[in-house]
């Protein structure tokens, strides 16, 4: 049994300060007023709250404002009864601030580095009946934009059967908006904008974009990329403020430019496959490269920088890439005959029921 | 028993040092960036102890009981039921925009746009709630029986009707939400009571409202003189490019420092109403910070972010500027390498950042302690335990919406 005097207490039911005498009795104590006694409270009932200066606070488990101060030295007959003191709490005052921050670190680093390379044989595991619906949910119909004449879309049907083995999960379109661009969306879905095609100087260059859409959809890069940008979205999103989002665009970032690759590879393989000339996609490319300006950049420095901010690479490093491809002396066939060629191109145009442009009344 | 002596220069004070601050604040950067950003819950908690802890009401400091655990559950609880569907809601409003259903997507946008100006209101409550219900002093806490709900209708419809006519009604809008939120909250037994007075608002309101048309009107004028009297010649050598000029640079300045500045004056303004009209018991409340104040204020923390911000990115400049062909080269050879050193750049950038925001928290925090004041007496036998329900603080989802409560 033990008396001591330099205590202070609150009971949490009034502000009133008390001074106080703490007596224990084995696993218990009472708190000793001068005409009053508080008590008997449970020393494993004690959580330790702070410490302040010289002195250490105690809460007490389910006494709501309740308070015992100790000031000074605990006498050793005490100390023992009390519970220990945190600072941080938990898991880092038992490895210390170092230790426990090179544990996080790691634990940190193969979060990070599972959300990067998981969705690589995670997108595979999702039924293709479950990305045909995102890609239905996403674009549907593309509000009555797409092209339809039966001659143009059989010329389409022949394209992408000439680049593809499994045409049947294909749906290949072509959207009535002007603009220079393909895109692959989930569920096998590929879209190509008339921009593109009345810019085409020949089926081949056309087919040489379709092949590397396509590519996306067989390398899965679709839901590869929704899965990695979300994932990352979930583990960054711990950091306020815009610290998270740059590092989620540079990481997904390097992920896009290495799937541009792949799809390119993927590209030529199905021309060669098909016998159809890459010349005709070295030529899209270097249009794309004067529009974007790769071919003029003298200074090496600034054209890497460029390389490395886009998502794509250069269009000059492809219209190389797709050069050098071209194997001298071979007899290539084009992708479409002429006519077929024209009714493709024409297709939109024909379609008197096809809706144009963004829609509302950007147009 | 009086609290309050009358020769006592103020009822409330700050005892903290930034130093000592910097020893909570430097590892809690630490420890937010290697676990990700997810300590931030726990450190919050820390600085709020340190700050409370600081903070003497009269005799007794106050101190804060909150824990990481409950900002951590409240964010992840706001991220599954508020952030994933909003994401899914994008997604179909896309889908439906795409479908040609322009008219079911922008009925959902709308939708969407009076729940979160609803939940926002709510927000404000909830976190003033939560750090009233985490505050003790002598063992003795704050807290509300109100959820709040309510409140979150006051905030759409007080913030609609200040729109009408043209965003004049502002300072009632928000007077009229301060007192209505003060007025659910207690302390101990005691409620809170608050009934300022916007109109007392609106000489400041109208000045910052005007501000930007003053600052066109002089543009123009200048402009004018600037026009007729140079006509021709070289423009940096006429009277009117030298007019032309100082008109572009009124036109900067009003931007990045009157408009600031105008804004301050309201502000400062506000707060000595609000907070001068606030009643606890017995207790009367000032606040004494004056525009002066405010205006080395917010330099000093705009100083502090700058500062910041170059140490952020000194190491990018330092990389590419020492040696540039170098840098080319290695990320010419090895992407992934470059890659691991720019995300660990980043990582680095933070530092600095976050530690300036945690200052700028710590000013903050003490800006207001140092300008409050307290009068009036505090009865220690009357002041009883609160009996407001505090069980439900902390798992509630929004408790965690803690956005700047006061």
């Amino acid at each position: 049994m033990t008396t001591f005097f330099d205590a202070w207490h609150f009971d949490g039911q009034s502000a009133v300060r008390r001074k106080v005498e703490i007596q224990t009795i084995g696993s218990q104590f009472f708190l000793l007023e001068q005409e009053r006694r508080h008590g008997p409270f449970h020393f494993d009932e004690l959580r330790f709250l702070e410490a302040k200066g010289d002195s250490k606070v105690y809460g007490l488990s389910g006494k709501d404002g309740w308070r015992l101060g100790i000031r000074g030295h605990v006498p050793t007959e005490l100390a023992p009864l009390l519970p220990a003191s945190k600072t941080y709490g938990g898991l880092i005052d038992r490895l210390g601030l170092g230790k426990a921050s090179f544990v996080f670190a790691g634990i940190s680093a193969a979060v990070v580095a599972v959300v990067l390379l998981s969705p690589q044989w995670l997108a595979p595991l999702i039924p293709s009946s479950v990305e045909a619906k995102l890609g239905n949910a996403l674009v549907g119909d593309f509000g009555g934009r797409f092209c339809d004449t039966p001659k143009g879309k059989a010329a389409l049907a022949k394209l992408t059967r000439s680049l593809d083995d499994h045409p049947e999960d294909l749906q290949v379109e072509v959207a009535n908006i002007d603009m220079l661009n393909a895109v692959a969306l989930p569920g096998g879905k590929v879209l190509l904008f008339q921009g593109l095609l009345s810019q085409a100087k020949s089926p081949d260059e056309v087919a040489g974009v379709l092949a590397h859409e396509i590519g996306h959809v067989r390398e899965r890069h679709v839901m590869q990329g929704l899965l990695r940008q979300m994932g990352l979205a979930v583990v960054l999103g711990g950091f306020d403020g815009s610290g998270g989002s740059t590092l989620n665009s540079l990481l997904s970032t390097t992920y896009t430019r290495d799937s541009e690759r792949e799809a390119d590879d993927h590209s030529l393989k199905a021309l060669k496959q098909a016998n159809i000339s890459p010349v005709g996609a070295a030529d899209f490319f270097n249009r794309l490269a004067s529009m974007d300006g790769s071919r003029d950049l003298k200074d090496r420095q600034a054209r890497t920088m460029a390389s490395y901010t886009s998502s794509h690479p250069l269009s000059d490093e492809r219209r190389k890439l797709f050069e050098n491809a071209v194997v001298k002396g071979s007899a290539y066939k084009p992708a479409l005959t002429a006519d077929e060629w024209q009714e493709l191109k024409t297709m939109c145009a024909q379609d008197k029921d096809v809706k144009s442009g963004w829609g509302f009344d950007i147009e | 028993m009086t609290g309050h002596e009358g020769k006592a220069p103020s009822a409330v004070t700050f005892h903290g040092s930034w130093t000592d601050f910097a020893k909570i604040a430097l590892p809690n950067v630490l420890l937010t960036l290697v676990t990700l950003g997810i300590y931030r819950f726990w450190a919050t908690t820390r600085e709020r102890q340190y700050l409370w802890s600081q903070t003497r009401f009269i005799d007794e400091p106050l101190e804060w009981t909150g824990r990481g655990i409950e900002l951590f559950i409240g964010f992840v609880m706001v991220f599954f039921l508020l952030g994933l569907p909003l994401v899914v809601m994008q997604l179909v409003i896309n889908g439906l925009v795409f479908q040609g259903k322009p008219i079911i997507a922008g009925v959902i946008i709308f939708a969407m746009f009076l729940a979160i100006f609803y939940l926002t209101g709510l927000a404000y409550f909830r976190a003033l709630r939560y750090r009233l219900s985490r505050t003790y002093w002598r063992g003795i806490r704050g807290g509300s029986d109100d959820q709040g709900f309510g409140y979150g209708w006051s905030y759409i419809w007080k913030n609609v009707v200040a729109a009408i006519p043209l965003y004049l009604l502002y300072p009632w809008a928000s007077m009229s939400l301060w007192n209505e939120r003060w007025s659910k909250m207690s302390f101990g037994p005691y409620q809170f009571e608050s009934n300022a007075d916007w109109k007392a608002l609106m000489k400041r309101y109208l000045l910052f409202y005007l501000v930007p048309f003053l600052i066109f009107v002089g543009a123009v004028a200048l402009g004018i003189s600037a026009a007729s009297a140079g006509g021709g010649g070289d423009p940096f050598n006429t009277a009117g490019g030298v007019a032309a000029i100082v008109a572009i640079f009124i036109g900067i300045l009003g931007l990045y420092i009157i408009m600031p500045i105008a804004a301050l004056l309201y502000y400062s303004k506000f707060m000595r109403v609000a907070i001068g009209s606030l009643r606890l018991g017995d207790l009367e409340f000032d606040f004494t910070a004056r525009s002066p104040d405010w205006i080395l204020f917010w330099l000093a923390n705009l100083a502090i972010l700058m500062l910041a911000y170059g140490f952020a990115f000194a190491p990018f400049s330092l990389l590419i500027a020492t040696d540039p062909t170098q840098f080319v080269q290695q990320l010419e050879a090895g992407e992934s390498i470059l890659s691991v050193g720019l995300v660990i750049g980043i990582l680095i950038a933070i530092i600095p950042l976050a530690f300036a925001t945690s200052i700028i928290r710590y000013r903050s925090w003490k800006f207001f302690v140092v300008h409050t004041e307290a009068f009036g007496e505090v009865n220690l036998d009357r002041m009883t335990q609160s009996t407001t329900d505090s069980s439900s603080h902390g798992e509630g989802l929004l408790d965690a919406f803690d956005v700047g409560a006061i």
